[in-house]
């Protein structure tokens, strides 16, 4: 293949998994140097990313499709990689806490490998179906996204929490942020999420009240979107009752995320509905 | 809510429902049943299911509605047990968030401040009024404008106070998701859900149920289709369906709009969104009689085309668009005693029968397809309701993520001989970056008091 968006995304890949690497030693030695060193690798990633979004984008007119690189299965890995990456970005500039970067980019770069060399993926740019040609699509999908990407790195630091004893030793698993930062932060993260995980089934409502006539239709992708709202509202609430404090949110953020992923790809290649990414 | 306590306390149903606990549990059982719906598929026949799962399952899922999981009984009872918690807690904790929002934070006390979350104190021998005003001077300068309470023992209390009345944010979230469950059931008992099958140029004034297809709904008007376009990329995929409709009421044509799949028209509420599509063949026959008498007979599929003088009907049973280059049909003939018989008719290849003891000769002038659009028509009053609600619910969020109650008290007192500098900050929200304010306005402090770090 010759220079093309492809080609720039799959370069993207293994930055990420160098960047994840970094991340890895910074933790695991401790090295000040090799942290900074992991954050301009990220960045040059998401640089690197960024114009591969933007060329499949120009492709796309040249091919006379003309749609926001938004409306496959590969387009939507590519774009939750993207996001999370610019969320944990975020996030590292918020805390100055890089450790959680060896949590967060491993998610970018295993979604940036399935795409890129899954052989259930297909990269090619194909032009939209009738029901696929709106605004709404892109709102819904950028904000699901958002969502997604958010409960990604709240679910590397519910894993963060769960190893972490509570001890203050001078182990490994200690100079990982304490339980409080970490409780604070998963919660800011998860209901940032929460917030883009409820806009996005809000615009996918609308989308689907003008296309097919109802906002609601119980389709399974629709009801496992509202499962893992249910998750994640129980994860909110849980600080707020006695006894669920604490680990057991870690844990709810680790399933949120499994219900995140099963929404993404298990309805489309176990279950049927309406939304057809897996299958075509 | 946790400590709140009203007149409705000693009730022990009420108690029950005030609960967060009883929140979290209702969210996990929620949240599992409803994977049964995506798992068991839905809408089906009771003999798909019989079938797919055998008779003892088919007992459970008959049972517990599980072929329509999401208006089942006891679903429906999850969610209203979930409504009413909410409204309880809500309700609840009303009087409490009124205490919190009245109250006016300024009227603190040195112990006070020496136990909220984020605290320093300094202090400074001497009476000092010149660094008393530089202090406060850098106070205004990091944290912002404040208000001033003069105390009885001469003390001062400045304080900055920012988004108070995010406490309501919470509330506008809560109630929004309220607002949505009763806009969907206002929806469900005043609207309908309905589908319409039209041909090209055919018009109509009911739809047909989507629940019940012998059930017919009548708009209060009549809506025809006069052409239908379907456009396909090189690749074979669809590219636009397009149904020119016109609404006519009273006789009047009032209304024309090409509709296309994200794009609907919508006349005295009800509104029409493109579907699906068929195409149905429609076949053009001359027949003549031996008396030389001739006539055009327009037959589309599934219609019976009479010509009674001559005693002749034909049906359309087949349509190939392409045999060895022309279109042949296959006709159904009947003739004036009610016998039938078929013939297969190629263009450009006329043909003689015979029927009733009367010889007809068919040539057939022309076959073409003509379309069906499929037409989803719906009617719901409540999706402004729910729109509102939606809006109310991100509305809310935004606040309940992004404003929090701060409040930064600096106190100027003097204890003896000493000067003492107190400075306190509690936030509801969003502590770390609270904090890193806060830190900022305590090393301002610091510089001023030369204890610089
Ligand atoms: C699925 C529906 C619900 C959603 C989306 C939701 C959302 C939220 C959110 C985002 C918060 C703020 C969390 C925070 O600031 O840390 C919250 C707090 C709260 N919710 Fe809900 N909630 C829901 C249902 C309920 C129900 C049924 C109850 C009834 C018990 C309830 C009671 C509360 C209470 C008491 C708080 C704590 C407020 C505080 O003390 O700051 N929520 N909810």
């Amino acid at each position: 293949m010759t220079f093309s968006s492809s080609y720039l995304l799959s370069i993207t890949t293994f930055i990420y998994l160098g960047a994840a690497a970094l991340y890895l030693i910074h933790w695991v030695f401790r090295v000040e140097k090799v942290g900074l060193l992991a954050t301009f690798v990220t960045l040059a990633g998401l640089i690197c990313q960024t114009a591969g979004i933007g060329m499949r984008w120009v492709e796309s007119y040249q091919l006379g499709y003309g749609h926001a690189p938004l409306s496959n299965l590969y387009e939507s890995l590519v774009f939750f990689a993207w996001v999370t990456v610019l969320v944990y970005l975020i996030i590292e500039y918020k805390t100055k806490k890089r450790v959680i970067g060896a949590f967060a980019t491993p998610f970018a770069t295993l979604a940036m490998a399935y795409a890129s060399f899954s052989p259930d993926v297909q990269d090619t740019i194909q032009p939209l179906i009738p029901a696929l040609q709106s605004n709404w699509l892109i709102a819904h999908v950028i904000t699901c996204f958002l969502g997604y990407a958010s409960f990604a790195v709240a679910c590397g630091m519910g894993i963060m929490y769960l190893v972490r004893g509570s001890g203050e030793g001078k182990g490994l698993l200690s100079s990982l942020p304490s339980h409080k930062v970490l409780d604070e932060l998963m919660h800011q993260t998860i209901i940032f999420g929460f917030l883009w995980l409820s806009v996005g089934i809000i615009t996918g409502a609308v989308w689907a009240n003008q296309a097919w006539g109802t906002y609601w239709s119980w389709d399974p992708k629709e009801t496992w979107s509202l499962i893992t709202w249910f998750v994640y509202a129980t994860a909110l609430h849980a600080r707020f009752v006695r006894g669920w404090q604490g680990k057991r949110i870690a844990l709810l953020s680790i399933i949120g995320f499994i219900s995140v992923i099963f929404t993404y790809f298990g309805v489309n290649f176990l279950l049927s509905g309406l939304h057809s990414y897996g299958s075509s | 809510m946790k400590n709140t306590k009203n007149s409705s306390g000693s009730n022990p149903v009420w108690q029950f429902f005030t609960s967060v606990r009883l929140a979290i549990f209702l969210l996990i059982i929620l949240a599992i049943t409803s994977i049964i719906g995506t798992i068991i598929p839905q809408g089906e026949s009771m003999q798909f299911y019989l079938d797919k799962y055998g008779p003892d399952m088919f007992k459970v899922i008959k049972a517990l509605k599980l072929d329509d999981t999401y208006h089942s009984w006891w679903y429906l009872t999850l969610l209203g047990l979930f409504s009413v918690n909410l409204i309880v807690c809500t309700l609840n904790r009303l009087p409490f968030t009124i205490k919190l929002f009245k109250r006016d934070y300024i009227n603190v006390t040195a112990d006070y401040l020496r136990r909220v979350t984020f605290r320093r104190e300094w202090r400074i021998s001497g009476d000092r009024p010149e660094l008393k005003e530089k202090i406060l001077e850098i106070f205004e300068k990091v944290a912002g404008s404040y208000r001033h309470k003069k105390l009885e023992n001469g003390d001062d209390v400045f304080m900055v106070e920012s988004g108070k009345w995010s406490y309501w944010g919470l509330y506008g979230l809560h109630i929004s998701i309220l607002i949505i469950f009763a806009g969907a059931v206002f929806g469900s008992v005043t609207g309908f859900k309905g589908r319409l099958m039209l041909l090209e140029g055919e018009t109509s004034d009911h739809a047909v149920a989507s629940s019940d297809p012998s059930k017919k709904i009548p708009l209060g008007f009549s809506i025809r289709c006069d052409r239908f376009f379907v456009d396909f990329y090189d690749t074979g995929a669809p590219k636009e369906f397009r149904s020119d409709l016109t609404v006519i009421d009273n006789g009047k044509e009032v209304m024309k709009k090409s509709i296309l799949v994200n794009d609907p028209l919508t006349y005295k509420g009800v509104t029409f969104y493109q579907s699906s599509y068929q195409s149905i063949p429609e076949v053009s026959v001359q027949v003549s009689d031996t008396s030389g008498a001739s006539r055009t007979l327009v037959i589309p599929a599934f219609q019976r085309v009479s010509w009674p003088e001559a005693g002749i009907t034909m049906g359309l049973m087949k349509f190939l668009p392409n045999v060895h280059g022309v279109p042949a049909v296959s006709l159904w003939i009947g003739d004036s005693t009610g016998r039938a018989d078929s013939i297969w008719l190629f263009k450009g290849g006329p043909k003689e029968i015979s029927a009733g003891g009367k010889t007809y000769k068919l040539n057939m002038i022309d076959a073409s397809e003509r379309y069906m659009t499929g037409l989803q028509v719906k009617k719901d009053p409540g999706v402004w309701i729910v729109w509102l609600g939606c809006t109310a619910l991100i509305l809310g969020f935004a606040i309940v993520f992004w404003v929090g109650h701060r409040r930064t008290w600096l106190y100027l007192g003097q204890d003896g001989k000493d000067m003492v500098v107190l400075l306190g900050g509690q936030t509801n929200k969003n502590r770390l970056k609270f904090e890193q304010d806060f830190e900022a306005v305590a090393q301002a402090i610091d510089e001023v008091t030369g204890e610089g770090r």
